[in-house]
This record gives C-alpha cells, sequence and structure tokens, in this order.
C-alpha cells in the first residue's frame, strides 16, 4: 500500500477564507487535517499600548477597531469599564439607546458571520442575502452617528448624542422586517441540503473542551453551555429585558450556525423591548473635562458578538490609564481550531474558520 | 426529498428576478450622506475660529498640525491648518472640543488619492479659496 508522508501546509495570512489575516499552518496526511495551528500577529497594532498614551476619552475610538464588525460593543465594554472606574451614572435613556445600538450590532455582526459562512462554503450568493440586511443596519448607524462600521458613538457617561426620531423609526422598520428575513435565510440556507451535509456533525467541539478552553460566546453556547454575560451580569439596561440565550446540542458547525441564527431574533426581542419602552432624558451624565478616575483597577466584561469581551484598566490617578488589559474573545476562541480540525478532511477546515468566527482585528489586538 | 431544500432556495432567488434593486450606480447615482455623516475634509469657520488649538489637543492620533501667530494685540490669528488624512480616524473628537463651533466635516467620502502628499491639506487655505478672511 502507497505511504504519504505529511506535510504542512500554510493557508493564509492571505486567503480569502481566514478571515483577515489568519494564517493557519495546517499538518496534513493525505487530504486528512492531523493539526492546525493558528499563527497570529499580521493585524498587530500595540492598542493596549497605545491607549496608555492616550486620555481616557481619546482611548473610546481605539477600541472600534477592536473587533471592528462589532464596534458598538466594543465601546459599550470600555466606556463601562472607565465609568466603573470613575463611579459616573448613566442616564437612563442613555442606557437604552446602548442597549439598542449594541443589539443591533450584534445583528451585523452576524450577517458577516452568516454571509461569510456561505461564501466559505462555496455559495457567494448567500452572502449578498446576508450583507444586504446588514446594509440597514449600517444605515441606521450612519444616521445616528455619522459612522457605518467605526461608530465611535457610545461614550463615557452616556452617548454621543440623541437618537433622532429617523433613526428610531428605522430601527422599528427594520425589527418588523426581522422575522420575513429569518423566514427567507431559512428558505434559502438553512433548508439547503448541502449546506447542512457539510456542517452536520462536522468539528464537534464538546461541553467539556469549549470549558476547558474558556470559549465564551456563541461558540460555546452551541456546545450546550448556557453562558450569556447579558443574563449573568446584567449589566446596563440588559435586567430590564426579558430574553432567552438559544443554546445548541452537540457543537458541531451545525449548531454555531443555528445559534447565531435564533439569537437574531432574541436581539430583535430586546431591541422592541427596548423601543416600546424607551424613557424621556438627557443622555449624557456630568463628566469632567478632563477625567481622573481615583487611583485603583477596574474590569469590565461585557457579552461582545464573539463572547466575553473584558476591559481590565489601572489607573494611577492621571488622565490616562496606566495600563489597559483586552480580554478578547476571539483569540481565547480560537485555542479550539486545533481540535475542531483534527481528522477533518482540507475542505472541511474552511467551514471550521468560518463557524468559530474570528475576527483578526481583535485576535491580535 | 433530497434536493427540496435547493429547489426552496433556487425559488428565493428568481422571486428576486423582478424585484426592487437594492444598488446604485455609482458613481453616476450618489447617495445622500446623513446630518451626522463624518468623512472627507475640514471645514474650518476662519471667522469664527480663536486659534485655541483645543482641536490638535483632543486629536488622539495627532493628525492635525497647527500654527498659530499673535499679534500686537494679542490677538491669536490662526496660520495654517493641516490636517493629515492618512492618521485620521474621523472620531469627531476635534469638532466636538471646539469651543466656538468653528469646524464641520465636508461630507466628501471620495478622499481616496494616488500620492500621500495629497492627503495633507490645509484648511485654512480652503478657507481663504472660499473667500472667507479672519
Amino acid at each position: 500500500m502507497a505511504q504519504t508522508e505529511k506535510y504542512v501546509l500554510n493557508m493564509g495570512p492571505q486567503h480569502p477564507s481566514t478571515h483577515g489575516v489568519l494564517q493557519v499552518q495546517v499538518e496534513l496526511d493525505g487530504e486528512k487535517i492531523v493539526g492546525a495551528k493558528p499563527v497570529m500577529g499580521y493585524l498587530h497594532r500595540g492598542i493596549e499600548k497605545l491607549m496608555e498614551s492616550r486620555t481616557y476619552a481619546q482611548c473610546v475610538p481605539y477600541t472600534d477597531r477592536l473587533d471592528y464588525v462589532s464596534a458598538m460593543n466594543n465601546n459599550l465594554g470600555f466606556c463601562m469599564a472607565v465609568e466603573k472606574l470613575a463611579a459616573i451614572e448613566v442616564p437612563e435613556r442613555a442606557e437604552y439607546i446602548r442597549v439598542i445600538c449594541a443589539e443591533l450590532n450584534r445583528i451585523a455582526s452576524h450577517h458577516v458571520f452568516i454571509g461569510s459562512l456561505t461564501n466559505d462554503l462555496g455559495s457567494a450568493t448567500g452572502m449578498i442575502y446576508a450583507f444586504r440586511d446588514r446594509e440597514k443596519i449600517l444605515d441606521l448607524f450612519n444616521i445616528i452617528c455619522g459612522a457605518r462600521m467605526t461608530a465611535h458613538y457610545i461614550r463615557i457617561g452616556g452617548v454621543a448624542a440623541d437618537a433622532q426620531e429617523e433613526f428610531l423609526r428605522g430601527a422599528q422598520e427594520f425589527i418588523d422586517y426581522v422575522p420575513a428575513m429569518l423566514d427567507e435565510y431559512d428558505r434559502i440556507f438553512t433548508g439547503n441540503e448541502i449546506f447542512q451535509a457539510r456542517m452536520q456533525g462536522t468539528s464537534i467541539i464538546t461541553r467539556e473542551t469549549a470549558l476547558k478552553h474558556g470559549m465564551s460566546g456563541p461558540n460555546i453556547r452551541a456546545s450546550g453551555v448556557d453562558y450569556d454575560i447579558r443574563k449573568i451580569d446584567k449589566y446596563g439596561a440588559y435586567g430590564k429585558f426579558d430574553f432567552e440565550i438559544p443554546v445548541g446540542k452537540q457543537g458541531d458547525n451545525w449548531d454555531r450556525y443555528i445559534v447565531r441564527l435564533k439569537e437574531i431574533q432574541q436581539s430583535a426581542n430586546i431591541i422592541q423591548q427596548a423601543l416600546d419602552n424607551m424613557p424621556e432624558g438627557p443622555v449624557m451624565a456630568k463628566v469632567p473635562k478632563v477625567l481622573r478616575p481615583p487611583k485603583g483597577d477596574a474590569y469590565h466584561r461585557v457579552e461582545n458578538t464573539r463572547g466575553e469581551l473584558g476591559f481590565y484598566i489601572v489607573s494611577d490617578g492621571s488622565t490616562k490609564p496606566y495600563r489597559v488589559h483586552i480580554r478578547r474573545p476571539s483569540f481565547v476562541n480560537l485555542q479550539a481550531l486545533d481540535g475542531m480540525c483534527q481528522g477533518m478532511l482540507l475542505a472541511d477546515a474552511v467551514t471550521a474558520f468560518a463557524t468559530i468566527d474570528p475576527l483578526m482585528g481583535e485576535v491580535d489586538c | 426529498m433530497w434536493g427540496k431544500g435547493l429547489i426552496a432556495g433556487l425559488r428565493v432567488t428568481w422571486g428576486h428576478w423582478f424585484g426592487k434593486k437594492e444598488t446604485v450606480y455609482y458613481p453616476e447615482e450618489k447617495l445622500p450622506m446623513t446630518e451626522r455623516f463624518r468623512g472627507g475634509h475640514l471645514v474650518l469657520d476662519h471667522k469664527k475660529c480663536i486659534a485655541c488649538k483645543l482641536c490638535a489637543m483632543g486629536c488622539p492620533n495627532a493628525a492635525l498640525d497647527l500654527t498659530v501667530s499673535v499679534d500686537e494685540d494679542k490677538k491669536r490669528h490662526m496660520e495654517s491648518y493641516k490636517h493629515q488624512i492618512g492618521r485620521c480616524m474621523y472620531c469627531d473628537l476635534c469638532i466636538e472640543a471646539c469651543p466656538v463651533k468653528a469646524l464641520s466635516w465636508d461630507k466628501n467620502y471620495e478622499g481616496s488619492s494616488y500620492f500621500k502628499e495629497d492627503m495633507i491639506y490645509d484648511a485654512v487655505v480652503e478657507a481663504k479659496n472660499r473667500g472667507e478672511q479672519q
């Protein structure tokens, strides 16, 4: 019988399926994967270090560039950590607007997930459907803050400006459209037999493995772990809303897709409740122009689109943070890639890259 | 039956064949920018500007390079207002820092250029070209 030698194949950093500048060294035995080693650092900009030489308010736009497809959630995480450090009370209306923006951004980010996943599985048309709907949300962000992706809308003490009637009306229209949108996704993607065959039972992450790796977000929920910071910590206004946490069964690629699809529905529920009960009032707390939080440290975590995003800030009492550390969910989740790829065919590695949904801006930081 | 889902998916695609167009024919047709849109060149209202340099101090990325002169009445004048687009994050902090609201965006999103030098412009020169005098 013919013997083949094991060899290493470099996928990326310039490969359309590795979602940014991720390089994966895949060790192959024939077409079977023996091991996959992610190599990162191609998008390292030193954001943590840059923040040490910026004032607290100046740090916020840098957080847009971490997970650049869900900038609002990053803004929220950093601002809440600073608010915790400086004991700033945020007005209620601002909390509601923050929730609406963060959840809209979660939906937009899941659109990127669905779009890139279908594209990686060979259906370029599928991507256009998801991106068409994502555009509706980006247009709403353009109305409320003047930027589509790098929002810099959520600020320390509240939000940059009040939500206009046009934005709230647009958000309501989008929420009304969500059931029809999900129905269309079900008909075009979920029901597709090729899509199912490629995803079901492939790249399984067991509950134990997911917990061992410290995974979070939709990836760990797909493995059957009921873990959502929005429910556990009830930060901001999340304690006031009623929503469910979709959980998967066996942690395969299919579950990771289904969990995200169901999360879109839950995010729409949260936005609807926030729109219905939106209080009136100011949107910005009284924050001094030159913010000097007291000496000490604070850690705050939020449920980002990709998992638990935490900001640890140390203050020395000056206008600039002494040290900022960012706990990035994509970076931690990427550890599971090796186990996901082992024993799979090379073509399935692309599906694994897509469903683990790493974002290199966040991985490299 | 295997293939039923595929046909259902194709039906969705066919359904859009005669549907509404989602895109526009750029550059013949352009979408209007929103009121809060952040992008393009900074428009400096030369009459309002008090040359306090708070905008440059607010910039996180040192994208603004300003030259200020003081006359015999100790009045400050903005001589040059260099904005390096390549460094700009369009975060709006300069505009928000302005105490006299002398800054705004021109909302021209077509900011790409062939040469690096074209990514630096002087807002004072542009204000003078518009016919504004301090």
